[in-house]
């Protein structure tokens, strides 16, 4: 049976906000995304998500010079710049109700679902874009649907992902999907089930690199205790879930950004455990292991850059 | 005979007064003994000698093996140890040059000319490192008034050994044992060994392997009393008839006496519950051939790793038991069949890990526990066989490999990967060994350590010739050697790729390291010579081992690929002190300032180097599960 709850929607000059019992959200037009994401009293974003277009050079990316190739995605990665904010209520595309054109609104506003979707010009040499839309219920669900346009010249994507930064570090996550650390080209070992992993661990890689990929996932729910609230002094652990939506997904959830593991020669060098970075992976680019010194990763398990990519998830609102 | 320093330079001289290499079995005074494997005939050296340390062979302490020299400012120092990872010297990770690579210009002696010795090269090495070691010891009770050797299981690179000021004899070769007869210098009470070790000798040309650059006695020492009667060699063939039903077990025994060889020699084969299912007795001879037909015999492979029992028991002239020798036996039948490796009558699948020896806090200087803990990995993972790269193992891991039914592929202590190949390139301009008369003498000896200490392994299969060394004259001679001396055994010789003129001469199969999957289906589909081996494939550097598939797709299309060794097994790092948390961390390459160096290469393994897993590991437990 469908949800009739209602969104509380507030038309702010700089914000949008929507809540319902037991969530607020705000997505914010000058910091250009989802700004914040409460559930339960508890924020869970420490800046606003960004799409993730690298991942911390590999031993073997180093060897056959895949990061060479592919380095303008780093730049893209950090800098980035969404370009165009598009919100749509019940389904029909409104103004972008920044003031005054908010002045229509009143402080009694709901709505079935409301999207917001941000459009982000890559830094690369051409440029394209890819999307980020956010589609919330009453229930506080949001349904994220990430977009990228393929365009002829663009090197392979070390990885496209959507990047999650919670301002303070999980005591742990669970997910149902396959066991260890896994890639595309390295899953087959993974036994399907549900697993809990705790804390944030990196695998100790001699050379910090990319790490902690898990794929074909239906869930996964990050655990943490604290918060950066003056105000609450609770430590009672609170959970965000995130789901698939028709198609399984790839995660890694670690302590560090790709660009701080891809700066540091030693494990003892990555600065100490502070925040999660959650990333939803929609493509996932494979390790290799032929050799270190120049052997490509396996033609089907690389990310094209001239072709879309598209994958879809749902955040958990609070009453399912 | 006079020690001189000049050996370090000489190729042709590698072993001086040594006692020729013999098998692995150990003698015991009772069957108690035996049975507890603890002989009293054995007296660990291992502990803590007096050590100096000299920076080049012109500052070393000359004749501190004297028993009258002052060695009063002697630190001390555990054997069995690196020297470098105890503080003296500088730590080094270097690949394929060689450690002196951008410091010093050199030739290896001849390579560039008969009339090219290159002489001084190492006597005269202003960074070749020189660790002398002093040990005191009274002999126990059971070893007095016998013959007695002494064994070195491993010292790096070269050594020089006195006994009460005098000298003993020389050894090379790091990763063999090195014995000596210290009889004659023997002394009641009090005894002063010392041991002269120099990094470099020309041997560092023959150990360039992908690894840790170390120097010290780094294996354990012991004395060996040998009785009135005693088995110096043994060599056991435990083969099976073409049913396999029926055992073919022949032994052949080399005895020695302090004076005459009178006595009795019972030799009995137990099965597991220590039944004797044959026995027989003879007369003491210089040399016992000896065999028999065991029906119904229960064959040893990986999974059942079947061991009989061979026991040897020497009495006197009197009829007192004066030597227990067991050994373990498996009766295997392992051959080339329409070039197809079989094992009793079964296709060779290898699910294969190269395995340096390696200890986070100490180097190559593994214990029993990390053995142990590496054979579980192996049991846990579908492991099958592992390759002793790139130099011969600890003798227990053989043991341990028997035991468990582990193939394995024993390697020679031979790497001259900086002679040939140069910023990735063949370039053999100066390779040794080569074809070179004045090298060949030292790799051929290498192969006879390896196979002599050995040979009676049922886990060995297969005589690995050495690593990257290219393909010359010499290496044909050790694949000879093998084959001339072992027809139960097949050799593997990878670098014979890089110069196929040697094709028909070296190495019984095929053998490639990092060959893409499509090019290894390329030679099986073209009718070849030989069976195929990847005896590096996999290269589990950092974050990797993705597309395994790609390579264990092939067992099932063809019968000629074999399988083969990830590269490799842990990581190569080292446990230090962060300088700046005061933290344990674990360091590589570079890391101690060391340059040239190789930096994170070391890191490949299956393992973390504190020996905890990587998330890739279960990968290869369930492609090699798929063929186990």
């Amino acid at each position: 049976m469908a949800n009739t709850t209602k969104l509380n929607v507030i038309y702010g000059d700089e914000t949008l906000g929507l809540s319902g019992p037991g969530f607020h959200y705000i997505f914010a037009y000058d910091r250009r995304g989802l700004e914040s994401l409460v559930q339960y009293g508890k924020e869970w974003l420490y800046r606003t998500p960004n799409p993730a277009f690298w991942r911390a050079t590999t031993d073997n990316d180093r060897g056959n010079g895949f990061s060479t190739k592919s380095a303008s995605w780093l730049g893209a990665d950090l800098f980035s710049a969404c370009t165009q904010i598009d919100v749509a209520v019940d389904g029909q595309p409104i103004q972008l109700p920044i003031a005054p054109v908010n002045n229509q609104y009143s402080d009694h506003e709901t709505a079935t679902t409301v999207a917001v979707k941000f459009t982000y010009t890559t830094t690369t040499t051409p440029a394209t874009t890819a999307s980020v839309e956010y589609i919330v219920d009453g229930t506080g669900k949001i349904n994220v649907n990430v977009h990228y346009n393929g365009a002829t010249g663009l090197p392979e994507l070390p990885a496209f992902g959507l990047r999650l930064v919670m301002p303070t570090a999980a005591t742990g996550f669970d997910y149902q999907g396959l066991s260890g650390e896994t890639y595309p080209d390295r899953q087959a070992g993974g036994r399907p089930g549900t697993y809990h992993v705790d804390g944030l661990p990196v695998t100790p890689y001699m050379v910090p690199q990319e790490c902690g990929m898990h794929m074909k996932n239906d869930w996964v729910k990050v655990t943490r205790a604290t918060t950066l609230n003056n105000a609450d002094p609770d430590h009672q652990p609170f959970s965000l879930t995130i789901r698939q939506t028709g198609h399984p997904f790839a995660f890694s959830c670690l302590p560090y950004t790709p660009e701080e593991l891809e700066s540091a020669t030693h494990i003892e060098e990555l600065p100490p455990v502070r925040r999660t970075v959650l990333t939803i992976f929609g493509a996932v680019r494979g390790v290799g292991g032929i050799d270190s010194w120049g052997a490509d990763v396996e033609p089907q398990y690389h990310i094209a850059g001239d072709i879309d990519h598209d994958f879809s998830f749902e955040i958990a609102g609070v009453t399912d | 005979m006079k020690a001189e320093i000049s050996w370090l330079d000489d190729p042709q001289t590698f072993r001086v007064n040594q006692l020729p290499a013999h098998s692995d079995h150990r003698g015991y005074a009772t069957v108690a003994e035996a049975l507890a494997k603890r002989s009293s005939l054995v007296q660990s050296l291992d502990g803590s000698w007096e050590f100096s340390f000299a920076k080049d062979p012109q500052h070393r302490p000359v004749g501190f093996y004297e028993t009258d020299y002052d060695r009063s400012d002697f630190d001390q120092l555990t054997v069995p140890g690196h020297i470098e990872l105890a503080g003296y010297g500088q730590i080094q990770y270097i690949n394929t040059t060689y450690p002196w690579e951008g410091k010093y210009y050199r030739r290896p002696a001849y390579s560039m000319g008969a009339d090219r010795p290159e002489k001084g090269m190492f006597s005269t090495d202003p960074e070749n490192t020189v660790g002398a070691y002093v040990k005191h010891f009274t002999l126990d009770t059971a070893l007095q008034n016998k013959r007695v050797s002494i064994e070195f299981d491993g010292v790096e690179q070269a050594m020089y050994l006195w006994l009460n000021g005098q000298f003993v004899g020389y050894a090379e070769d790091s990763f063999s044992r090195s014995e000596f007869d210290l009889t004659p210098y023997l002394q009641a009470g009090d005894n002063v060994l010392a041991v002269e070790v120099f990094k470099h000798s020309t041997a560092a040309y023959l150990e360039d392997q992908d690894m840790f650059r170390f120097s010290g006695i780094f294996r354990s020492v012991r004395l060996v009393a040998k009785p009135a009667l005693h088995v110096e060699d043994m060599t056991i063939r435990a083969g099976v008839d073409d049913d396999f039903v029926t055992g073919d077990l022949r032994v052949n025994l080399k005895l020695s006496a302090v004076d005459k060889l009178v006595g009795a020699v019972n030799v009995s084969l137990l099965n597991d519950t220590g039944e004797a299912i044959w026995t027989t007795e003879n007369e003491a001879a210089a040399t016992l051939d000896l065999s028999a037909t065991i029906n119904h015999v229960h064959l040893w492979n990986h999974h059942d790793p079947y061991l009989y029992q061979l026991q040897v028991e020497l009495r006197d002239a009197t009829g007192e038991l004066v030597e227990v020798v067991p050994y373990q036996v498996g009766f295997r039948r392992f051959e080339m069949k329409n070039k197809v490796m079989e094992l009793n009558g079964q296709r060779l699948i290898l699910n294969g890990v190269n395995r340096h020896e390696w200890d986070a806090h100490r180097g190559r200087a593994v214990t029993q526990a990390d053995m142990d803990y590496d054979q579980q990995i192996f049991k846990e993972n579908h492991i099958n066989a592992v390759r002793t790269c790139h130099y011969p193992d600890q003798d227990e891991w053989y043991h341990l490999c028997d035991r468990n039914g582990i193939y394995m592929m024993a390697e020679n202590n031979l790497e001259s990967h900086g002679t040939w190949q140069k910023m990735g390139a063949v370039e053999p301009s100066y390779n040794v060994p080569g074809s070179l008369p004045q090298w060949q003498l030292a790799v051929l000896d290498r192969a006879k350590s390896n196979y002599e200490m050995f040979k009676n392994h049922p886990a060995v299969l297969i005589w690995s010739l050495g690593n990257e060394s290219y393909a010359g004259d010499d290496i044909a001679a050790m694949d000879k050697y093998y084959h001339d001396v072992d027809p139960t055994r097949l050799t593997h010789y990878e670098g014979v790729c890089r110069n196929r003129d040697y094709a028909d001469r070296i190495s019984d199969m095929e053998s490639m390291m990092y060959d893409h999957p499509d090019a290894i289906e390329e030679y099986l589909k073209n009718d070849p010579a030989k069976p195929f081996v990847n005896c590096e494939y996999m290269h589990d550097m950092g974050n990797s081992l993705g597309g395994m598939n790609s390579y264990t797709d092939l067992i099932d299309k063809y019968p000629m690929y074999q399988g083969g060794f990830i590269w490799d097994y842990i990581d190569q790092a080292l446990w230090v002190k962060d300088e700046v948390t005061g933290q344990p961390v674990l360091r590589y390459g570079g890391d101690f300032d060391d340059r040239h160096a190789n930096y994170e290469f070391s890191g490949d393994g299956l393992l973390f180097a504190d020996r905890t897993p990587k998330p890739a590991l279960q990968e290869v437990d369930y492609y090699y599960g798929q063929h186990d």
